[in-house]
C-alpha cells in the first residue's frame, strides 16, 4: 500500500493560488455545459406544460407558430380575427366538448385584457379559484395570479398594448371579483373578462339579442363579431384529428399547440447541440490549459520527485502523485461546475419567470451528471500523460533536473 | 546494525558535449566496512554526488559491482532498488529537500508513505522523538517557517525514521552557518552511534571529516585514500 495524498495535498497547499484558478477554469467550463442542457431541458417542459390546457386551437390561415405564440405565451402580437362564422361552425359540431373563442388586443398596465368565458377561466369547472368568484357579468373580470389589482378594484382598459391616454376606452370600467390560482404560465399575468364586454367596447354585437347583458356560450354570432382564436376541447383524439383536418380548409387553420411545440423544440434542440459542442470545446480546451500549466511546472517539480525516488518512494508512487494531483484539479473543478452551472440555470430561470410568467423548475438530471463524469474520466485519463513521464525516467534523472 | 559494502570496479560514464562518452566514475575498489564513519572529499564536478547515487542504487553503473552485505544493487531492477534503498539508508541532502506545505511531522514520516496507506502508531511515535532527540520542539510548524538549521534536523530526522543500516549524506552542513553545521555534524554522528548504522559524508568540511574514522579524496572521478588527518595538516 502507498499513501502519496498527504504529497499531494502539501503540493495543493503549496501552490494554492495556481490550484484555485485552475479548479476555477474547470469549474467555469463545467458549469456552461450544465447550465445549457439543464435550462434547455427546463424550457422545454416548462412551455409544454403551458399548452396542456389548449387542446386544438383554431385561427385565421397565417403563421401556426405565431398563433401558438400569441395563445399560450400570450406574445402580443396583431392576429387577424376569425369570422363569426367559424364560430357559429364550431358550436354546432358534436364531437366539440367545449368552444371557446378568446379576443386579444387590450391591455391595462402592460397586461394583456382577453376576452373569454366562465367555462374557460374555471376549465370547465374543474379548476377553482384562489380568491372570489368567476365573472357573471359584463364588466366582471378575472386576473391572474400574478396581475396587481386587487379584489373589487376597477379599471378603464386601453385599446392594444401601449400605455396612451388617447386610446383609453373611455366610459368602460371593470371590476376584479376573482383571482386564479397560480398557473406557472404566462396567463398569471392576464386579466381574463367575459368576450361579450371585448365585443361591445368594439361597438360589436355580443352574440347575445341587443340590450341583454347575458354572457357565455353559445353565442349567436354574426360575421361583424370575430375571436382572435377559438380554444376547442375535442370529446375524443379522432375527434381532435377530425375537427383538426375540417378546420385546416379555407381561410381557417387548425392546430394542435404540441406539434408547433415539438418543431420550436427541434430548432431549440439545434441551438442547444451547437452550444454544447462549443461548451464541450471550451472543457477540452480548459483540460488541455490545466495539463500546460502541469508541463510547465514539472522540470521545476521532477526534482522534487527525484527526492522522493531517492528516499525509496517507488514509481507507482511518483505516478500517483502526478496522476492524482491533475485529477484533484479537475475533478474539483467539475463538481463545483456541476453546483455553479445549477445555480446558473436556476438565476436564468428565474430572470425569465420574472418577464414570462413561465415558471421553469430547473433540475440536475442524468444528461448533466454524466457530461461532469465524462469531464472527471477524460481528466483523469489526460493526467496519466505527466504521470506516465514521471515515471518512466530514471530516479537520478529526475534528481538532476 | 550498519552492513558492509564491498565495490568493485564500478565505472559510470556520460556523454560530453563533444559527442565523446567521459568518464565520471572509475572505481576498482571501494569497502565500508560494517558500522564505520567515512567520508569523501574532493573538488566540485569530481563525481562525489554520482559516487553516492552509485552507491545508493539511485543510479546504475555501466560495469561493476556494489555489494551491500553480499547483495549485489547493481544487478537489481528498478523497483527491487527503490524497496532496498527505502529499508537500508537514509539520505540527507545539502539543500535539506523537505516539503513545502508539510509539517515537520509530517515531512519525517513522508517516507512512511511509500509503503503504508496508513502510517503506523509506532512510527508516529518515533518519528516524534527523533524530532525531540534533534531539539525541534515546533513539530506542527510548517517546515518552510522554519529556519536553515531547523530544517536540516527536520531532513536528519527524517533520514533515520526507519533506523537505516547505512546514513548517506551529501554536503550535509555546506548550506548552513558555522553554528548550524556543528550542530548538525554532531547530531549526524550521534544519531549513527545509536542506531549503529555506517555513515557516508561528502562534505567539504574539514570540522565534520576530522570527526569520521577514513576520508577518502575523489578527483576526476578517481578514489585516493588518505587518514584524515593528513587533510588537516596540508
Amino acid at each position: 500500500m502507498i499513501n502519496p495524498l498527504p504529497v499531494v495535498f502539501a503540493e495543493l497547499r503549496r501552490s494554492r493560488a495556481g490550484a484555485a484558478a485552475a479548479i476555477a477554469l474547470v469549474a467555469v467550463a463545467a458549469a456552461l455545459g450544465v447550465a445549457i442542457t439543464a435550462q434547455e431541458r427546463a424550457l422545454r417542459q416548462g412551455s409544454a406544460r403551458a399548452a396542456d390546457s389548449f387542446d386544438l386551437l383554431v385561427g385565421r390561415r397565417a403563421s401556426p407558430t405565431q398563433l401558438v405564440l400569441a395563445t399560450v405565451y400570450l406574445q402580443p402580437d396583431a392576429i387577424d380575427l376569425l369570422s363569426g362564422e367559424t364560430l357559429k361552425r364550431l358550436q354546432a359540431e358534436p364531437g366539440a366538448a367545449r368552444v371557446v373563442p378568446l379576443v386579444f388586443g387590450d391591455s391595462y398596465r402592460g397586461q394583456p385584457v382577453i376576452g373569454s368565458s366562465a367555462d374557460f377561466v374555471t376549465d370547465g369547472g374543474r379548476r377553482p379559484l384562489a380568491e372570489g368568484r368567476v365573472f357573471t357579468a359584463m364588466r366582471e373580470v378575472v386576473v391572474g395570479s400574478r396581475v396587481p389589482i386587487g379584489l373589487g378594484e376597477s379599471f378603464a382598459p386601453t385599446h392594444g398594448h401601449v400605455e396612451d391616454a388617447e386610446l383609453v376606452h373611455a366610459g368602460f370600467t371593470y371590476v376584479v371579483v376573482g383571482r386564479l390560482p397560480p398557473l406557472g404560465t404566462p396567463w398569471d399575468r392576464a386579466i381574463l373578462a367575459p368576450i361579450e364586454a371585448l365585443w361591445r367596447v368594439h361597438a360589436r354585437p355580443t352574440g347575445h339579442a341587443p340590450g341583454i347583458d347575458r354572457i357565455g356560450s353559445p353565442w349567436d354570432v354574426d360575421d361583424a363579431t370575430g375571436a382572435s382564436v377559438i380554444v376547442v376541447k375535442p370529446r375524443s383524439v379522432a375527434d381532435a384529428y377530425r375537427l383538426r383536418a375540417r378546420y385546416r380548409e379555407g381561410d381557417t387553420m387548425a392546430v394542435f399547440p404540441a406539434e408547433v411545440l415539438v418543431e420550436l423544440y427541434g430548432m431549440l434542440g439545434d441551438a442547444r447541440r451547437l452550444l454544447s459542442v462549443f461548451t464541450l470545446l471550451t472543457q477540452a480546451l480548459v483540460i488541455a490549459a490545466v495539463l500546460l500549466a502541469v508541463f510547465a511546472v514539472e522540470a521545476q517539480r521532477r526534482r522534487q520527485l527525484g527526492i522522493l525516488r531517492a528516499l525509496g518512494a517507488s514509481r507507482a508512487y511518483v505516478f500517483s502523485v502526478v496522476w492524482l494531483h491533475v485529477t484533484v484539479l479537475v475533478g474539483a473543478g467539475a463538481v463545483l461546475g456541476l453546483l455553479l452551472g445549477w445555480l446558473g440555470a436556476w438565476g436564468i430561470s428565474r430572470a425569465l419567470a420574472a418577464r414570462t410568467g413561465l415558471a421553469l423548475a430547473v433540475a440536475v438530471e442524468r444528461p448533466e451528471i454524466s457530461l461532469i463524469a465524462a469531464l472527471i474520466v477524460v481528466g483523469a485519463l489526460f493526467a496519466a500523460w505527466p504521470a506516465w513521464r514521471c515515471y518512466r525516467r530514471p530516479a537520478s534523472a529526475l534528481l538532476r533536473s | 546494525m550498519g552492513v558492509p559494502l564491498h565495490a568493485r570496479d564500478v565505472r559510470l560514464r556520460y556523454p560530453s558535449p563533444d559527442g565523446r562518452r567521459r568518464d565520471i566514475l572509475d572505481v576498482p575498489r571501494f569497502a565500508l566496512a560494517d558500522g564505520a564513519r567515512v567520508g569523501v572529499a574532493g573538488p566540485s564536478g569530481s563525481g562525489k554526488t554520482s559516487l553516492l547515487y552509485v552507491l545508493t542504487g539511485i543510479e546504475v553503473p555501466e560495469t561493476g559491482e556494489i555489494s551491500w552485505a553480499g547483495l549485489d544493487i547493481a544487478r537489481l531492477g528498478e523497483s527491487a532498488r527503490d524497496r532496498w534503498r527505502r529499508a537500508t539508508i537514509g539520505l540527507v541532502f545539502q539543500d535539506f529537500h523537505l516539503l513545502p506545505g508539510m509539517s515537520a511531522l509530517d515531512n519525517v514520516l513522508v517516507p512512511a508513505t511509500f509503503a503504508h496507506g496508513r502510517t503506523p502508531r509506532p512510527l508516529v511515535q518515533r518519528a516524534q522523538e527523533l524530532l525531540a532527540r534533534v531539539g525541534l520542539e515546533k513539530s506542527d510548524a510548517r517546515v518552510e517557517t522554519l529556519s536553515r538549521g531547523e530544517q536540516q534536523r527536520v531532513a536528519l530526522a527524517r533520514a533515520l525514521v526507519f533506523a537505516p543500516a547505512v546514513v548517506v549524506a551529501d554536503e550535509p552542513t555546506a548550506s548552513l552557518d558555522a553554528e548550524s553545521a556543528a550542530l548538525i555534524g554532531e547530531l549526524l554522528l550521534a544519531l549513527c552511534a545509536e542506531t549503529s548504522s555506517t555513515l557516508l559524508v561528502v562534505s567539504h568540511d574539514r570540522r565534520l571529516l576530522d570527526r569520521l574514522d577514513t576520508v577518502h579524496t575523489l578527483v576526476d572521478g578517481r578514489l585516493a585514500s588518505s587518514p584524515p588527518h593528513a587533510l588537516t595538516a596540508a
